[in-house]
């Protein structure tokens, strides 16, 4: 059995979180000139990089991870074709040296060429891999900003954007506004809203113009298509292009290997998000099984498949827009219905003739 | 539950008002927007730079109507209240802008305005009309009266209790002329006009004198005797409060005539005060000069709390719907605003916040108990300030960069309003409930009031841009949602 006891805490203890609260003074004006102010301070800031410290984020998985088995067998069996090529190539040349030997050095240059394209190749796409990255770390530093209402935090963000599309003379005009305005704001939410509605507003008019004519075009096709494979087919092809060209929209440039994980990504957030639109999938229903079917099956199924790549647009956007959708309104696949409908109005049409 | 503070009457009137309004401009609404606060809270300031940013479309970022481009335009209207003087917008901003800036003087008189946003609506049934339209109409009225409005609900012995338990605190010093006056008549005796006369004014004196170092500086009713407006001399204007005289019924005596007076004041002044410009109001913000109050100390603070807690008991709060909004308007969102953030730097703004919210935490609770939303800020309307940084004795401090007004001193320094300073103007405590504690260390604290700032650049078209702090984040709360 052990007594009850009590033991009496150091006052240093119990204050060693407040620090002595300072005294109010005041400088005259020689004193301030050394001092650059606020917004000087914070072009250095933008211009040298030299960004406050963000807390180290954890990394995002959206690439599920391998087993080591499965590692182990990939690494090994890639050293071998990698060996084996190797083997090859050398073998090739020996024998073009042999047989004459102007078209050995043919070979050897044939070779160092391609070796350094693949190279190229596969530092692109490691670039194209990390902007991705990036995206996502932007959009989850934007959540924390506007979470925190951290003024600094909301600066990095910014800053991290405009490094992004400094190059991109269609966001000129935003970017200047932008630049602008946020020397008055004093709220991380205040400076990632404001940067939602001046530079992501213009880019998500854009997607969604891709994303209604890639649409369209998916539903025009399938009415008219001869077989079922063939508009399976440009569903296939159209939704690819519509995630490449929206991911480039929002400057992600993916390479082959981005695509492929940029279609994970879209498909896995397609899966989650199937069971939450339900309000959307009941109008696809009406559209799609309902009105249209009356006037022609295949229109019916059209719409269906244009709604389908709608959804992929829609993914496509939430998976790589750098900012989340806070300030604005997130698409629904409802806001594209009637873009759909005109297709259906010209079908109307001319099934009636 | 408390009676309610005006009569059947009024409520009708109200009521026909509300109609009237719904039935003359049915598509074009009218948001009246309270903006509350005790004198010399900045409610002129925040009126002039809310109406000059809203006509000028300048420097508004958080304010979504405007940055998603769908503000159209906004102008000044005639206020359909003929009988109100305009506000002297024109003038304070004139003032501000000037070769010699200085801030607009105290307001003696009420004053409305009334603006007209056309804006496009994001809603399809907007898409399909076009243009839309709305009214936003302000007051703008001496603070002191709205000290006045918790006296709706006070009987003259209740109201004479209290007034003299403050007084009996200071009674050996501002409060000595009126005790003495007091011990001087009998009240029992038939009244006479000199007898009230000099009663009266000792206890305006006792007032005036009390409001002068800043410590009371707002449970201090009633406020016409500090700011008399029209009604000076005026026989609702010459009572006091006397300790109550049990079974006394002489109608001719001293006492009953103050009775007399104050029910006067009461009817004639308060109640028409608040049904003209309080009982209809939409929207509220509750500018509050945190600050102030802190640079005196807890008491100064215990007495702000106490008096906006009940200031804001006076106002319908809650929410309402369009069909029930036709007879009586209620106030569904409330800022708080902790103004003149711009005398800290932005590093303090959430501490300064945060001891906001505890100061007005019982009048938030009631307001959301009735449904209202409320939030609140840390705001500056116009920003009289720049932020820098300053190295002193090795230690870094954030520090804000303006001209103190002539007349401020820190330490044994007296500035003469055109020396620019560098000022770090202490810590605030991360512990709100520290500034409350009476005897508690006080906290080492000093704000100086600054001159209005010079150089201001202009935007595109020639209009003066006016620097403020989350000025637009608060006109996105209070109207934003009208102009969507």
């Amino acid at each position: 059995m052990r007594e009850p006891r009590a033991q009496a805490l150091e006052p240093e203890a119990l204050a060693a979180e407040a620090r002595p609260a300072r005294q109010p003074r005041a400088f005259t004006r020689d004193e301030i000139e050394t001092v650059p102010h606020e917004v000087e301070a914070r072009l250095e800031t933008l211009t040298d990089g030299n960004l406050p410290d963000l807390p180290e984020l954890a990394p995002q998985k959206a690439y599920r991870r391998m087993g080591w088995l499965a590692r182990t067998g990939l690494a090994a069996g890639g050293i071998l074709i990698s060996l084996a090529l190797g083997l090859w190539v050398d073998q090739l040349l020996r024998d073009l040296f042999d047989r004459f030997p102007a078209l050995g050095w043919i070979g050897l240059a044939a070779a160092a060429l391609a070796g350094i394209a693949i190279l190229a190749l596969a530092l692109r796409e490691l670039l194209a891999l990390r902007r991705l990255r990036v995206l996502d770390g932007l959009r989850r530093a934007a959540s924390e900003a506007i979470e925190t209402d951290n003024p600094d935090r909301g600066r990095a963000v910014l800053s991290e954007l405009s490094g992004l599309y400094h190059a991109r003379p269609d966001l000129a005009n935003a970017r200047n506004v932008l630049a602008e305005n946020t020397q008055d704001l004093f709220d991380g939410s205040a400076i990632v809203h404001h940067a939602e509605r001046v530079l992501m507003s213009p880019l998500d008019g854009r997607a969604r113009a891709l994303t209604a004519n890639a649409a369209r075009r998916v539903a025009v096709v399938t009415a008219i298509s001869p077989r079922a494979l063939v508009d399976i087919g440009f569903v296939v092809y159209e939704s690819f292009r519509l995630a490449g060209a929206i991911s480039r929209l929002y400057g992600a440039r993916p390479g082959f290997f981005g695509s492929i994980g940029l279609t994970r990504a879209i498909l896995s957030h397609l899966a989650v998000t199937g069971g939450v639109a339900l309000g959307d999938s009941v109008a696809q229903q009406l559209v799609g099984h309902g009105l249209a079917a009356r006037l022609s099956a295949r229109l019916g199924e059209g719409l269906v498949n244009g709604l389908m790549t709608v959804r992929v647009g829609i993914a496509a956007m939430r998976v790589v827009r750098p900012l989340p959708f806070d300030a604005l309104k997130a698409p629904t696949v409802a806001d594209f219905i009637p873009e759909l409908a005109k297709v259906a109005g010209v079908g109307k049409k001319e099934s009636g003739v | 539950m408390p009676k309610s503070p005006i009569t059947i009457t009024d409520e009708i009137g109200i009521a026909l008002g509300n109609l009237a309004d719904a039935a003359t401009s049915p598509l074009t609404p009218t948001l009246r927007l309270g903006v509350t606060g005790l004198s010399r809270a900045g409610k002129t300031i925040f009126i002039t730079a809310l109406v000059h940013n809203l006509l000028n479309g300048t420097r508004l970022p958080g304010f979504a109507p405007l940055t998603e481009g769908r503000l159209i335009g906004v102008r000044l209207d005639e206020h359909e209240d003929h009988a109100v003087p305009r506000f002297a917008y024109e003038q304070h901003l004139g003032s501000l802008t000037g070769p010699e800036p200085a801030w607009p003087e105290s307001t003696r008189r009420i004053s409305q305005l009334r603006l007209t946003l056309k804006y496009q609506s994001r809603n399809w049934i907007g898409g399909l009309v076009g243009p839309s339209q709305m009214h936003l109409d302000i007051v703008d009225y001496p603070g002191e009266w709205l000290l006045d409005l918790p006296l709706l609900n006070l009987s003259y012995a209740q109201w004479s209790r209290e007034a003299l338990e403050r007084a009996e605190r200071v009674k050996d010093a501002e409060a000595r002329p009126f005790f003495e006056a007091m011990s001087a008549i009998d009240a029992t005796a038939e009244a006479t006009e000199p007898a009230a006369e000099a009663l009266a004014t000792a206890f305006a004196a006792y007032l005036r004198e009390s409001r002068k170092d800043g410590r009371a500086l707002s449970t201090l009713p009633p406020g016409r005797f500090l700011m008399p407006g029209d009604l000076e001399g005026s026989p609702a204007l010459t009572f006091a409060p006397l300790p109550p005289l049990p079974g006394h019924t002489d109608r001719r005596s001293l006492h009953a005539m103050l009775e007399r007076r104050y029910e006067a004041y009461r009817r004639l002044v308060v109640r028409p005060f608040f049904r003209d410009h309080f009982a209809r109001l939409d929207r509220q913000i509750v500018l509050v000069d945190t600050l102030r109050a802190l640079n005196v100390g807890p008491d100064a603070v215990a007495d702000l709390e106490s008096a906006i807690t009940a200031v804001m008991a006076c106002f319908r709060q809650g929410s309402g719907n369009p069909v029930s909004r036709l007879l009586s308007r209620r106030i569904d969102r409330i800022l708080f605003a902790a103004t003149k953030a711009d005398h800290l730097h932005h590093t303090s703004h959430d501490r300064l916040q945060a001891i906001l919210e505890r100061m007005v935490a019982r009048a938030a609770r009631r307001s959301r108990y009735h449904g209202a939303r409320t939030a609140s800020m840390a705001i500056a309307a116009i920003r009289a300030t720049r932020e820098g940084t300053i190295e002193d004795k090795g230690e870094k401090l954030p520090c804000i960069v303006g001209t103190p007004q002539a007349g401020e001193h820190l330490g044994n320094i007296t500035y003469d309003g055109k020396t620019e300073i560098a000022l770090f103007p202490g810590d605030l405590p991360g512990d709100p409930e520290s500034v409350f504690q009476e005897g508690s260390v006080p906290v080492p604290l000093h704000f100086l009031r600054f001159n209005p700032p010079g150089g201001l650049s202009r935007s595109g078209d020639g209009a003066v841009v006016l620097p403020h702090i989350r000025l637009d984040r608060a006109l996105d709360f209070l109207i934003g949602d009208w102009l969507k």
